[in-house]
């Protein structure tokens, strides 16, 4: 059991967590943003898959940075669809987000087969930048080890941690974080107000497609470093819960995530270091974890009063 | 204008609909290839079909299947019809459609098709191939394939153990699976026998996480951190993640290098690093022939079949493989197949924690 506490597997938990917890930073924060302008994005898997995918071919082809904005750019093109479907022909957002899922799990596997079943390109470790000083601290610096720790990571995670921030001052300072809650709050106050409910809510699903396509192509270009066939594994749908969990409020996102990550990692080191516990049980504690710190802590939070629910002007 | 918007969209909806069947159901169907008749027994079987969840180029489980299928035909002189990439949800339309095309053995190339294709069987009276069902067995009808893929894993063990120079051995597994925790018992039997005091750090991705490569990757690194230079990993797409982490990973403290074991298939054209030392290979072919033949002879379905080092388990040979330890292995291999040696057998996670700790 010793052994395990050492610097190199500590780092590796670290980093670990920080993977695992990436993702569904991206693909949560942008389905928050979505849910505070009623918007229930259940397709936020396959705007994931679709960014792996693309992220992954464009990096493939070009370069890490094109890469993670060719994910970004494919997120945001699927979640197009939900925006016609759903915000502006007012199709149900369950339905549609499933489809969504769905057809993005078949496209991506046929499309990725069709061209590289055979010679199953990989990319090589994403390149980081080391805060210095600081990635130099053991454990939590990660400057001279292959996945990195906190203080050296690839620069997609310190722009994600920009994004939450800005987000966040976004939704609470600014007109237009005051328009996308009441997109969802109130729609037709916002309406009255002369602001269009259906286009806060197109610019606040763009966005979210914007955001899980990053996340997905965090996933294949930097997380596992290649595409495989639906590999989300379900991501989207945790990213769902923990934006739900989280109730609006971007600061809790980015715990959830990374408590959700590094509770993943902990699972690992534990069954690495020998602990005699079920499986099953070490499997659930990521889930329980999250769902416990964000119901003590986040509780004050609330679902937006018209979440899912299609505006027509006019309508009781 | 309006209303014909919303039309637009409905068909989108629909094509999608549909798109998505073709998506999960026999996206292989059709490729038929007649086998030449090489130096075909004296069985006559005019076509062999074969039903795979996933496509035949996934360099494991269901490539083995259909290559071997293949392999089968073609020294039988067979035609061959592969329905891969058939997923778990609908196959029986796909099995019927096998057999009502005159396909006079059925592959059922997945565990989870035991329920459905014994049925399939019954109705078209089609001998039909399944796995780990023993209790399926039906005269004519239904055979079942077991595989003794510790007998690989055990070679592999003791290839790890002469070449690890940390003395630690990671062992890492995507999911709960029974043959899994077989190669995993086989692996730390096959180690200890060549090296009593080897440490071994196993981790699962996840409880059917064969598709997490991510989690592979995450999982893999966390084990190599912990000292093992040399992985064993089992997990169908998810061992995609896995051999990256291999080929990323910084070597820990004792070693240059870090190297990979893989299972089923040979990975070697997609190794661009020189990490994968070897792989446990599973070769269907004989089991297959030895099923046709058993039609002939109309003998099919009163025993069971059983793929071991002696008609299909191999040890990939690679150049990373010392000569020396090539030899060791060899010897293992003669010992396993005359019974000397006896692999133990370790269906689950306690069996193999027993082993290892």
């Amino acid at each position: 059991m010793s052994e395990i506490f050492t610097t190199d597997v500590l780092t590796a938990l670290l980093a670990g967590g920080i993977l695992a917890g990436v993702p569904l930073l991206f693909a949560a924060l942008g389905e928050m943003v979505a849910e505070r302008a009623g918007v229930l994005n259940i397709g936020l898997e396959g705007y994931m898959l679709m960014g792996a995918y693309v992220g992954f071919v464009t990096a493939y082809h070009t370069n890490t940075f094109l890469g993670f904005l060719g994910g970004a750019a494919a997120g945001a093109a699927v979640s197009l669809i939900m925006v016609v479907l759903c915000i502006r022909l007012g199709l149900d957002q369950i339905v549609v987000g499933i489809a969504i899922t769905l057809a993005a799990e078949g496209a991506t596997a046929l499309i990725f087969d069709s061209q590289f079943a055979e010679s199953r390109p990989t990319l090589g470790a994403t390149e980081r930048i080391d805060i210095p000083g600081l990635s130099q601290i053991p454990v939590v610096g990660g400057g001279d080890t292959s996945d990195g720790s906190v203080f050296s990571q690839p620069p997609i995670v310190y722009i994600g941690l920009a994004i939450v921030v800005g987000t966040a001052w976004t939704m609470r300072r600014t007109h237009w974080g005051l328009n996308i809650r009441a997109a969802g709050d109130k729609p037709s106050a916002l309406d009255a107000a002369g602001v269009s409910v259906l286009g806060t809510r197109t610019w606040a699903t763009l966005f979210c497609g914007a955001m899980a396509g990053m996340g997905g192509a965090y996933l294949s270009i930097t997380a596992a470093g290649l595409f495989e066939d639906f590999i989300t594994q379900g991501r989207g749908f945790i990213a769902i819960v923990l934006a739900m969990l989280a109730r609006g409020k971007g600061a809790w996102v980015l715990i959830g995530a990374f408590v959700f990550g590094i509770s993943l990692s902990i699972s690992d080191a534990l069954q690495i270091a020998g602990v005699d516990i079920s499986t099953d049980l070490v499997f659930m504690l990521p889930f329980v974890t999250v769902i416990a710190v964000l119901v003590v802590f986040g509780r004050r939070s609330y679902l937006p009063a018209a979440l899912a629910l299609p505006y027509v002007r006019g309508a009781r | 204008m309006r209303r014909s918007f919303k039309h637009a969209a409905l068909a989108v909806i629909v094509a999608g609909a549909v798109a998505l069947t073709g998506c999960g159901s026999d996206s292989g169907s059709g490729d038929d290839t007649s086998g030449g008749s090489t130096s075909a027994p004296a069985v006559s079987i005019a076509k062999i079909g074969i039903a795979a969840p996933e496509k035949g180029n996934d360099y494991g489980w269901n490539q083995q299947g259909v290559d071997g299928a293949k392999a089968a035909a073609a020294n039988l002189g067979a035609e061959i019809e592969v329905a891969d990439g058939v997923g778990y949800d609908n196959v029986e339309p796909v099995l019927r459609r096998l057999a009502q095309q005159d396909s006079k053995l059925i592959i059922a190339q997945a565990s989870g098709y035991n329920t459905v294709a014994p049925k399939v069987a019954a109705q078209f009276k089609v001998p039909t191939l399944v796995y780990d069902s023993p209790s399926a067995t039906k005269a004519g009808e239904v055979a079942d394939v077991e595989t003794s893929s510790q007998q690989g894993a055990y070679l592999a063990g003791i290839l790890a153990a002469k070449t690890t120079k940390t003395g630690t051995l990671g062992i890492v597994v995507s999911a709960a699976d029974t043959n899994w925790f077989k190669m995993a018992g086989g692996f730390a039997a096959g180690a200890k026998s060549v090296k009593a005091d080897v440490k071994f750090k196993m981790a699962q991705v996840g409880q059917a996480a064969y598709a997490d490569s991510a989690g592979g990757k995450r999982v893999t690194a966390q084990v190599i951190a912990a000292g093992a230079d040399i992985v064993f990993g089992m997990g169908d797409g998810a061992s995609f993640g896995m051999l990256q982490a291999v080929e990323t990973a910084k070597a820990p403290a004792g070693a240059d290098k870090v190297y990979f074991i893989d299972v089923i298939g040979d990975k070697s054209p997609i190794d661009k690093k020189d990490v994968l030392l070897s792989s446990v290979l599973w070769d269907f072919t004989k089991v297959f022939e030895q099923a046709a033949a058993d039609i002939g002879a109309g003998t099919f379905g009163s025993t069971g079949y059983e793929i071991n080092v002696t008609n299909g388990i191999s040890l990939l040979k690679t150049d990373l493989a010392p000569e020396d330890v090539w030899a060791e292995v060899d010897d293992a291999q003669a010992k396993i197949a005359s019974g000397e040696i006896e692999v133990p057998l370790t269906p689950d996670q306690a069996a193999v924690d027993a082993l290892i700790k």
